[in-house]
């Protein structure tokens, strides 16, 4: 080479360097065999030493613990004799008559038929102790959030801190760190409470550090120059003016702690709806347990919609405006009704608790599980057929590799050395087609997918793959982020989790796949059918409040134990962020744009393929790292369908009370997750930057 | 108290003499005013255990709170006397948690439940007709390629425990020698799903399962007919059909167990005595399980009427704890 080769030149180097390192650990595999197994005496027993870490921990601290458990038992408890003591029909009346303050009659008469459900079906008691739960853990975890957000935003050293641990916070699954907080907080709702606040702080503290960023400084300064002290600065004038960004955390922490409350059910002590979604996932009671998750579902919509309405600042000011008998006529009728449940009640029993006699619950749910089973006994050949040909054609192939997955019997001939050589043929000729025609990022999914897909990942030597995604990190998004991804994929590496690392990146790249094809088609119809886009949105909403347990039983039904259910139940959660993110990203496209490419005659095709789709590129790349991260999260929950991988390295942990293992096959999901994060999201940005958006 | 005299209780509690000895001079009732927690698991069985223990012991004056705990975490609340007895512990499942808070001393058994449980490999009915020669397990042999799924073949295909329940299918089939791969279901869940819909849809299915259990009540399936279960089986290869491996046998019953706060016993004494004469019959177990499972009927009436029905059963149990 002569002089300094161009930016381009160095990256083909890299790629082709790459290529020859593979062939290099492909080829001597046989013969050094820590190539494809990591040596055993060279694992670190990091697990055990946690262990011992916490047990020292536990025994010492546990005192403070137990005294906070205690805490907040009370306003838990509170709420809940509360909630108890009220007759039904006066809890109805003060959450419509909420309702209907936050979003009109429309809202207020979905809050009310949503829990006329709850009553009909015989989850009120047990929807009540949920609502005892979220009444405190959101709270809470406002409190946390706010709080961490305003000392991140005011000292450089706690922002260094604390952004690793949301990133931690977020993505280490609550099942890796159930044991620990059991022994700390002691058994009960508790525990519930302390991993939803883990998990729902971090959207409450990344939208107030944003809040108060985004503030002027000619605000801050006007407020300083009459005379505001600094507490009053921040609280008079910072914070109002950041409260909308802050008020879309409050949002987002209501929703993560509420998806979360189920988490409280594994542990138990509270008889919520959680605990009634979980027994009836151990009987493979679909239609109990659908029941109940529905009520979880609604839970979560009333939820969302009341806390955007009461904070929706023109709202407000709408509302402020109204003359006082406007603005206070359904909180006298509320209070007129729940007076008057509460006096009837002493004399009528039923509105006091519901009788048992108006529950439909039975028949229902034996109507709903009669269906499956007639889905079941009539199209099972239909169903094995497609759960088959994936087996087949897509999941085998792509764990084990073409050379053991070709079979006579399903493919129709052996992986003879002839179809070898073709197969290796075929692929350099086309590789070779797509370099002559400058096509270069398809030159590199051909290359990088030929062996993968000959071999399997099952059969890929660990070098090879670090090198793959460390070569990719660094183009990526530089020197930071591709040590970052090698650092990661090392920790599982000595931590003896690389197989369960591999199976669980091969189950989630396949989910991923696949519900980007399926969710880019509906997210591409959607953007173009304001009809489609309509009928999509309730489903939407549904797939992602529903608690993952319900899906797993028809999935089951339908499919068996294996990796085509855990495949299916994963997409079935993960489908969401590609539909949301391409109609999203392709609604957005600049609309002078789209019609400079009508003018210069492009076809509907062209256009969205030509001009839409790479225009959306950056939006729709966040959506695939929100599919990425959906699809880390469910993996814990797909293990319940039987996979093999760092799901089942946590459950097997939690069985076991074993901290130590827990924490590092959480750790290391969360590692594999902020690989992907940080590599799409630098990626995103430098192709934000380059289409000038 | 103390840790050496939580020990001693503990090492007091173990012998049987003794135990005799603290149920004939338990009379006292001891703390009625304060409710006694009893755990309410994930599974009908145990409900219906412990709703029949909680009437009786409201018969004797107690006050009785149940408290939905699952199978694991349940054992630190009995360890923090948070609840105070579980009383359908299968020690075949009861993870790790259990022997490590037995440790500390802080949980104590109360003694066996008596349940007559079975566990072993079962089929739905119509794998007759897949595989003729069962219940005879050396069928099995023969209709591997029937059985086989693309993630096992050739091998055939065995539905196994949930990885965190142990994997002893994949141990017998290595003991027995037969060309099965043993597939963990990840929940019971799962396993219940695949036999019914197994039944339902007429296809092949061998999977490791126990009674009693109200999913089988719903469907009808047969036990594979292993060789009988001999401790020697677990450490002599030369033992049973296949002279090179152990565990080339069927699985032991699985004992259940009723388990305690380690203060159970001194604050209320009776109620005490009384767990340690309760137990269980899975005939009766399983019919009430029905009738809550399948007719839909409610939990409470159900062990009313049953509580009402035998007081032969359990009037012996309460009055030997309360003379």
């Amino acid at each position: 080479m002569n002089g300094l080769p161009s930016k381009l030149d160095r990256t083909a180097v890299m790629w082709i360097g790459l290529a020859v390192f593979a062939a290099f650990c492909f080829a001597l595999r046989g013969e050094l065999r820590w190539l494809s197994d990591y040596p055993g005496t060279l694992v670190i027993p990091l697990a055990a030493w946690l262990n011992v870490v916490m047990t020292w921990f536990v025994s010492t601290f546990q005192f403070i613990f137990r005294g906070i458990s205690a805490v907040m038992d009370v306003p838990m408890a509170a709420i809940q004799a509360a909630l108890h003591w009220l007759p039904w029909p006066a809890t109805m009346a003060v959450f419509t008559a909420l309702a209907f303050r936050a979003g009109g009659w429309k809202l207020a008469l979905f809050t009310f038929l949503s829990m006329t459900y709850m009553l009909v079906t015989g989850y009120w008691f047990e929807s009540m102790n949920t609502l005892a739960l979220v009444g405190v853990s959101v709270p809470l975890s406002i409190a946390i959030g706010f709080g961490l957000g305003v000392l991140s935003f005011r000292s450089d050293t706690a922002r260094k801190i604390v952004d690793p641990m949301l990133d931690l916070m977020q993505t280490v699954p609550a099942f890796a760190y159930l044991i620990p907080i059991l022994l700390l907080f002691g058994f009960g709702p508790v525990v519930g409470l302390i991993a939803s606040a883990i998990y729902a702080a971090p959207p409450m503290v990344r939208n107030t550090i944003l809040g108060l960023e985004r503030v002027p400084p000619e605000i801050r300064e006007s407020g300083q120059m009459s005379g505001c002290t600094n507490r009053q600065t921040f609280w008079l004038v910072q914070l109002p003016t950041a409260m909308p960004q802050i008020m879309v955390g409050v949002n987002q922490s209501i929703m993560a702690a509420l998806s979360m409350v189920i988490i409280a059910a594994i542990i138990g002590g509270f008889g919520d709806i959680g605990w009634e979604v979980l027994s009836t996932m151990r009987k493979a009671q679909f239609g109990q347990s659908l029941l109940a998750g529905i009520v979880i579902a609604i839970l979560a919509m009333i939820m969302d919609r009341v806390s955007r309405g009461l904070t929706d600042l023109e709202r407000n000011l709408a509302y402020s405006q109204l003359p006082p008998k406007q603005r206070h006529g359904h909180w006298i009728v509320a209070g007129i009704v729940a007076v008057a449940a509460i006096l009837l009640a002493q004399v009528f029993p039923e509105l006091k608790v519901f009788p048992d006699e108006w529950i439909f619950h039975h028949a229902v749910s034996l109507w709903l599980n009669a269906g499956i089973d007639e889905i079941v006994r009539n199209y099972s050949a239909v169903l094995d057929g497609i759960k088959n040909s994936a087996n087949f054609f897509v999941l085998l192939p792509l764990r084990i590799g073409l050379i053991k997955a070709v079979y006579p019997k399903f493919w129709g001939f052996a992986m003879t050395p002839e179809i070898a050589a073709l197969y290796w043929g075929a692929a350099i000729l086309l590789l070779g087609y797509c370099v002559w025609k400058g096509k270069k990022s398809l030159a590199i999914v051909i290359g990088i997918a030929t062996p993968i897909l000959f071999w399997g990942l099952n059969g890929t030597p660990w070098p090879v793959f670090i090198a793959l995604v460390g070569l990719t990190a660094y183009l990526a998004g530089g020197w930071k982020v591709c040590a970052f991804a090698v650092a990661s994929l090392v920790f599982m590496l000595v931590n003896d989790l690389w197989e369960e690392t591999m199976r669980s990146v091969y189950l989630c790249g396949a989910a991923v796949f696949l519900c980007f094809v399926i969710g880019g088609s509906l997210g591409v119809w959607a953007a173009h059918s304001d009809r489609v886009s309509a009928i999509l949105r309730p489903v939407n909403d549904t797939l992602q409040t529903m608690p993952q347990f319900v899906i797993l039983i028809p999935v089951l039904m339908f499919f068996a134990v294996g990796e085509f259910s855990a495949l299916l139940a994963v997409i079935l959660y993960a489908v969401v962020p590609p539909i949301r993110y391409v109609e999203h990203g392709l609604r957005n496209v600049p609309a002078h744009v789209v019609e400079a490419a009508k003018q210069i005659g492009c076809t509907p095709r062209q256009i969205l393929f030509e001009v839409k789709l790479p225009l959306a590129l950056p939006v729709i790349m966040l959506g695939l790292n929100q599919t990425i991260m959906y699809g880390l999260a469910m993996l814990v929950i797909a293990a319940l369908v039987g996979t093999k991988g760092l799901g089942q390295a946590v459950y097997l942990a939690l069985g076991k009370a074993d901290t130590g293992m827990g924490l590092v096959a959480g750790l290391s999901i969360a590692l594999v997750a902020m690989t992907a994060d940080r590599t799409i999201q630098a990626w995103s940005n430098r192709k934000r930057k380059a289409l000038g958006l | 108290m103390s840790y050496l005299k939580q020990l001693t209780r503990a090492a007091v509690l173990g012998g049987a003499a003794m135990l005799t000895a603290t149920s004939a001079q338990a009379a006292e009732l001891g703390a009625t005013g304060e409710p006694i927690k009893l755990a309410i698991n994930e599974w009908t069985g145990q409900h219906v255990t412990t709703h029949i223990a909680g009437q009786v012991l409201e018969k004797m004056g107690y006050s009785v709170e149940y408290v939905t705990a699952g199978n694991y975490p349940q054992h630190s609340a009995l360890a923090d006397g948070t609840i105070h007895a579980t009383l359908e512990v299968w020690l075949n499942n009861a993870g790790d948690i259990y022997p490590k808070m037995k440790e500390t001393g802080n949980l104590v058994d109360i003694g066996p439940l008596n349940l007559e449980t079975r566990e072993g490999w079962v089929y739905p009915v119509h794998m007759k007709d897949v595989c003729p020669g069962l219940p005879d397990w050396e069928a099995l042999k023969d209709c591997a390629e029937a059985m086989a799924t693309p993630e096992t073949f050739p091998d055939g295909r065995i539905l196994s425990y949930p990885a965190d329940w142990g994997n002893r299918s994949a141990q017998m089939i290595q003991g027995l020698d037969l060309p099965y791969a043993a597939v963990p279901a990840g929940s019971e869940g799962a396993l219940v799903a695949e036999l019914k819909a197994a039944a339902t849809a007429q296809k092949p299915l061998v999977m490791m399962f126990w009674a009693p259990h109200w999913v089988l009540a719903e469907v009808d399936v047969e036990w594979v007919e292993l060789p009988a279960y001999d401790p020697a089986c677990e450490t002599d290869a030369s033992w049973g059909p296949n002279p090179n491996e152990v565990l080339d046998c069927g699985v032991s019953p699985p004992d259940t167990m009723k388990v305690a706060w380690s203060g159970f016993a001194d604050k209320w004494p009776a109620a005490y005595a009384f767990l340690e004469q309760m137990t269980m019959s899975a005939a009766e177990q399983q019919k009430m399980m029905l009738a809550i499972d399948q007719k839909g009927e409610k939990l409470e009436d159900v062990v009313s009427a049953w509580v009402a029905a035998n007081e032969a059963t359990w009037k012996p149990w309460m009055d030997s704890a309360m003379n």
